[in-house]
């Protein structure tokens, strides 16, 4: 049964998830929106898309995997012994104010770090502490195109619970065990009335339309394996691009990481960070090769691992949520739509032959 | 003007392997750089307050081949400054300029209309732009979204062109009086620590503001990324940040033409042109210097007087 | 030493290894009392210091920095110290925006055989920087890491 919770109690409700749960939401930042610990005295923004989506919530930019330290054997001063000390220390955390788009980069995330041969211990712990919270669109950006990419606007992949704001609160539908808990856990939350839920549905068949035309990329994978060897195509595509790497922090999918040790004296951390395929270091080898070296064998993997390689590793499922990010934080507004669709339109060399 | 400038551009395209300008973007409100290779690329060129980008930036990367640019006043200095340090060669750059108003600030639009990312269309004139969003449409004077750089323009016209179209313009003002640092800096030190601590704690270390920078030429051997010299660690702490943000700032002294590139691209509206604004005021004060206007003249970090007057030393 | 009264702080000093760290070795050998909160790194010309290496000092919690070359028209590179100063008087005059009190850095000029000079320099200086205290450290951690491990947890707070 869906509940109804009035605009005016949303601030005790998380005041109130705050005993069981850390709570993160959409705040104010300078001129951005981020995800940061709530408390009272911040602004909550909910009316547009955060600048920065909640992913470092569960895949921090910067984390200690371990820490070590290095002490001299006291029987053998020749001797160096390694302590190694790994701390885990995922706490119950809730992600408040996502969109679907947000909480679908996490459905990513898990096939990334859940399912495949290896798994990711800290991410898993972070991910099983995790309940998510998310606000169905009822406007649409210009930026963005979730129906492109198997979402929508209301969207229910990888939230806990969905809110759809209507004119004085929020209708809330619970999409899993823990969401229901949640919902089930407070007294501000009423039921619903018909109309409410009415209203509700027609604001999100609303947003819905307001979405243009998605267009079939069931051919992705094929295009993209055509266009591997044409260069001529990408360099294009890849001009303006200044291999910042703006897209790939955004993006609620992107989830490579590098791995650092930070030695100061005897004592250090190892850390994983945020990484990106934009940049020319990313598959910089030792060897002094560089597999990558230009910018348009970048975005080639770019826009391949979104849509032809990581579908084709996890039953289809394009590594692409369509929050636009990518499109509305680049410097130079490169739109990876039109260069999805550029692809897509291209006529590969075989079908020219076809053709003669 | 703009037809002037296209058929210019139409006209020197065939020695070119292209030209970098502007068409519009992913919606009315945004423009993209714009590289024309063919002539029919040309008809998609757009000039007008919302080029805001510097094109400048990607000129080092195309040695070897010959290419047109569109400049406004402030990306000229830019090519000018690249010209200076050897980066390009003058006879591989043709220069287009025109006379430029001034562009927009996206965080300004983004606050006198919240509804931006919505926008509909865009209509810009002389006095400024109407932005028609799905709800509304608000009428916006340039002088109300304007760039902050653009409001203390000194170059409105290119510094160098091979061809300029249109009339020049008057500069906005005569000298840049540099109050935004003066209001920043009439804070206590404790006060500028803590704005800086609270700034670049967003900064998701894109290094956008690095890339987009179009005298930042050391691009993939950049020190934020080396590990030996291992200037910044990978920990996402103020300081790393912080550091890099000053590093970028000292690799500026002298150079900087204070395009705000770095500022604009930042996607968290980190205000870090404010560092090169220092260093350009300082630069200025001591050597008489404005970099960016001059490609023969020597940068003044590459020169010294035995005696320099403008240093007042400490006297112990 | 009348400085150290209270608490020593961190003072990290850069010298030219031909004159100034000539110039404190005299002042050491002539046995010159000096306040002891500068640590010295030897550096083979003025004219090496890279402005960044003064930041980096003050990033990572140095109260002070001094920077010490051979006077003009005596640098044993000829012209080292003539470029440092340019470039230590344009750091000087730049970190005020970054919030570090102009005062936390100085260069100087101290020859090999100026044991007294160095003396005197280390002294006010020392006294210069005691005057502003410690500089607030740059933390090293996000803001919001900081506040969970000072205590202030948000659940409380919201």
């Amino acid at each position: 049964m869906a509940k109804y919770l009035k605009n005016d109690d949303l601030g005790q409700w998380l005041s109130e998830l705050g005993a069981d749960y850390k709570v993160y939401a959409p705040v104010q930042e300078g001129d951005s929106i981020a995800f940061r610990p709530f408390s009272k005295g911040k602004a909550l923004r909910i009316d547009r898309h955060a600048t920065v989506g909640p992913k470092e919530i569960l895949f921090p930019a910067c984390e200690e995997l371990l820490r070590f330290s290095y002490q001299k054997d006291e029987e053998n001063p020749g001797r160096e012994n390694i302590q190694v000390q790994v701390e885990e220390n995922a706490t119950p955390t809730l992600i408040f104010g996502s969109r679907p788009c947000d909480a679908r980069g996490f459905d990513v995330f898990d096939g990334a770090f859940t399912q495949c041969s290896v798994k990711d211990s800290y991410y898993i712990a972070r991910r099983e502490q995790a309940a998510v919270v998310s606000i169905a669109c009822t406007r649409t950006e210009n930026t963005c195109f979730c129906n492109w990419v198997g979402g929508a606007p209301d969207g229910t992949n990888g939230s806990d619970v969905l809110l759809t704001p209507i004119q004085e609160g929020f209708v809330a539908e619970s999409i899993t065990e823990k969401g229901e808990a949640l919902l089930a856990g407070s007294n501000l939350l009423a039921e619903a009335t018909p109309e409410q839920e009415k209203e509700a549905k027609a604001l999100r068949a609303a947003a819905h339309e307001s979405l243009p035309e998605a267009p079939d990329f069931e051919c992705m994978p094929e295009q993209l394996y055509g266009l591997f060897d044409n260069m001529d195509f990408w360099e294009k595509q890849s001009a303006k691009c200044i291999s910042c790497g703006a897209c790939t922090y955004l993006c609620p999918t992107c989830h490579c990481f590098n791995i650092t040790d930070e030695r100061q004296g005897n004592e250090g951390e190892r850390l994983r960070t945020w990484d990106n395929c934009m940049s020319r270091q990313f598959t910089q080898e030792a060897s002094g090769h560089n597999p990558r070296s230009e910018k348009a064998y970048r975005l080639k993997n770019r826009v391949g691992h979104k849509f032809c390689y990581f579908p084709e590793l996890h039953k289809g499922h394009i590594a692409c949520v369509g929050c636009g990010r990518c499109i509305k934080s680049c410097p130079v507004s490169l739109d990876i739509r039109q260069v999805v669709t550029s692809a897509k339109e291209c006529r590969l060399p075989a079908e020219d032959n076809d053709n003669e | 003007m703009l037809d002037k400038l296209k058929e210019s551009i139409k006209a020197a395209l065939p020695e070119l392997d292209f030209v970098m300008g502007w068409g519009m973007g992913y919606d009315p409100l945004h423009a993209t750089p714009l590289y024309m290779y063919e002539p029919e690329d040309v008809d998609n060129l757009v000039w007008g307050p919302l080029n805001v980008h510097n094109l400048a930036v990607h000129l080092p990367s195309l040695k070897g081949k010959k290419v047109g640019i569109v400049v406004k006043g402030c990306d000229s200095r830019s090519v000018v400054e690249l010209l200076q340090e050897g980066l390009i060669n003058r006879e591989d750059v043709v220069i287009f300029g025109a006379p430029c108003n001034g562009i927009v600030d996206m965080s300004k639009i983004r606050k006198a209309v919240p509804d931006a990312h919505f926008v509909h269309s865009v209509e810009t004139d002389d006095n400024g732009l109407t932005i028609t969003t799905d709800k509304d449409t608000h009428k916006l004077s340039l002088a109300e979204v304007m760039a902050d750089k653009c409001t203390r323009c000194r170059f409105p016209n290119a510094v160098v062109a091979d061809h300029f179209v249109g009339e020049k313009r008057e500069p906005t003002v005569e000298n840049d009086a540099y109050e935004d640092l003066e209001s920043f800096e009439s804070q206590g030190f404790e006060e500028r620590r803590d704005f800086w601590m609270t700034e670049m704690d967003r900064c998701i270390r894109c290094y956008a503001c690095r890339n987009a920078c179009p005298l930042c030429v050391c691009r993939d051997h950049c020190v934020a990324q080396s590990r030996n010299p291992h200037w910044v660690s990978q920990r996402d702490g103020v300081r790393d940040k912080f550091m890099f943000q000053i590093i970028h700032a000292m690799h500026m002294a002298g150079r900087c033409t204070e395009c705000g590139e770095c500022e604009r691209a930042c996607p968290m509206d980190i205000p870090v042109l404010l560092l090169k604004r220092k260093l350009g005021t300082v630069i200025h004060d001591l050597f008489d210097y404005d970099s960016g206007l001059d490609a023969e003249a020597r940068p003044p970090l590459l020169a010294f007087k035995l005696e320099e007057e403008s240093i007042k030393e400490k006297d112990w | 030493m009348p400085v150290l009264n209270g608490r020593e702080l961190r003072i990290v000093g850069f010298l030219c290894n031909w004159c100034s760290y000539g110039g404190a070795d005299t002042a050491g050998v002539a046995r010159f009392d000096q306040p002891t909160d500068l640590r010295v790194i030897r550096v083979p010309c003025s004219g090496r210091i890279d402005p960044l290496f003064i930041a980096k000092a003050f990033m990572n919690g140095a109260d002070g920095v001094l920077v010490s070359g051979c006077h003009p028209r005596d640098c044993h590179y000829a012209e080292g110290n003539y470029y440092a100063r340019r470039r230590l008087e344009v750091f000087k005059q730049f970190i005020s925006v970054l919030g570090i009190e102009p005062e936390r850095f100085e260069y100087t000029w101290v020859s090999a055989s100026e044991g007294q000079r160095w003396q005197e320099v280390v002294t006010k200086f020392t006294n210069q920087v005691h005057t502003l205290g410690p500089l607030a450290p740059i933390p090293e951690v996000a803001l919001s890491q900081l506040a969970q491990t000072t205590g202030t947890d948000i659940r409380e707070e919201a």
